[in-house]
């Protein structure tokens, strides 16, 4: 129902030389992590780590990943986001 | 690490129902505030559709979007648009699914006399919905309470989240200093995901800030006992509480 540009996240991966990749997804979506993962290791050979977590919108984004060493992390469902700096 | 979204656009056609236009048509509507969410900005037929029934199309840019029309679930605040396009409309319409996104547009008004009801367009669903001041009543009801009872409260928690797009930890500081003028004692909380389940475990806090995601505290405030209150009301809540009367 919704569009996952697969080919898009395959390209992404591809270009940035990623090796070790996070998905998250939004609740309505997380049943297709499987399809989203099974194929970006298909057609990237990296490794895909899927978020289990909340995926809220783009300012919840997973911390702490640094301690494993992902190069990239894509995630569905939201686009740019610009932080108000002061307060919402 | 690098970053890259994807939009998970609706694969269907976005296009208003006969409902909305019938909508348009009997209620004389001359000009309407077009709100999407971001899996629904495939907009073109419903702006010809729109501008076929008659009506000036109203648009702005939520500040933290960065699409016009678009709106996100935290822009629940008047100002969180560029211009107030709401109160110069005839008709708010929304398309998209969920009531996530629409009930912003409700909560938007919260501090005005008069809130408009909200029309939904849900391509998902094929079908149309009215969301209006009765939908969000019991938030209203417990927001009015909850300043009152923040208010008289002696020991304020104020709730900080450490995930960067939500972290306001200088303005929880702020409040600190501003409570401490006001013979207030408070103290503040850190956690990545605020679970207001975890409230309970602090009976010494008589009323909770949040300065996390506005709407735990516009939307969870119902499903707790203690009061809470939005960081944006907690400088001046005596200000918010006759802005709400």
């Amino acid at each position: 129902m919704f569009e996952l540009e697969l080919e898009k996240a395959v390209l992404e991966v591809k270009n940035r030389n990623a090796k070790r990749v996070v998905i998250q997804l939004p609740d309505g979506l997380k049943a297709k992590s499987n399809l989203v993962a099974d194929t970006i290791e298909k057609e990237t050979g990296a490794e895909v780590l899927i978020w289990l977590n909340s995926c809220y919108g783009a300012c919840d984004l997973p911390l702490g990943l640094e301690v494993l060493n992902i190069d990239l992390m894509i995630q569905w469902g939201h686009n740019r986001y610009h932080k108000v700096q002061e307060m919402w | 690490m690098q970053l890259v979204f994807i939009d998970a656009r609706f694969e269907g056609e976005v296009k208003l129902g006969d409902e909305v236009l019938t909508h348009i048509k009997d209620n004389n509507v001359k000009s309407v505030a077009l709100f999407a969410s971001v899996n629904f900005l495939g907009l073109d037929i419903v702006k010809k559709q729109l501008i076929e029934a008659g009506c000036d199309i109203l648009t702005t840019k939520a500040k933290r979007t960065h699409v016009p029309t678009q709106i996100l679930g935290c822009d629940s605040y008047e100002d969180s648009y560029e211009e107030d396009i709401i109160s110069k409309a005839d008709m708010v319409l929304y398309v998209g699914d969920g009531m996530f996104h629409p009930k912003a547009l409700l909560l938007s008004q919260t501090f005005r006399k008069d809130i408009k009801d909200v029309i939904i367009w849900d391509p998902v669903a094929g079908g149309m919905k009215v969301i209006n001041r009765a939908t969000i009543q019991k938030q209203l009801n417990r927001t009015k309470g909850n300043l009152t009872r923040f208010l008289v409260a002696q020991t304020i928690g104020v709730l900080v989240t450490t995930k960067p797009g939500q972290q306001y930890l200088h303005q929880a500081q702020k409040l600190k200093e501003h409570l401490k003028t006001i013979d207030k004692k408070c103290y503040v909380f850190i956690s990545d995901t605020i679970d207001i389940h975890h409230l309970e475990n602090y009976p010494f806090i008589d009323a909770w800030v949040n300065t996390a995601c506005p709407r735990i505290g516009q939307d969870d405030i119902t499903t707790i006992t203690k009061p809470m209150i939005n960081i944006k009301e907690a400088f001046d809540p005596g200000k918010a509480l006759e802005d709400l009367a």
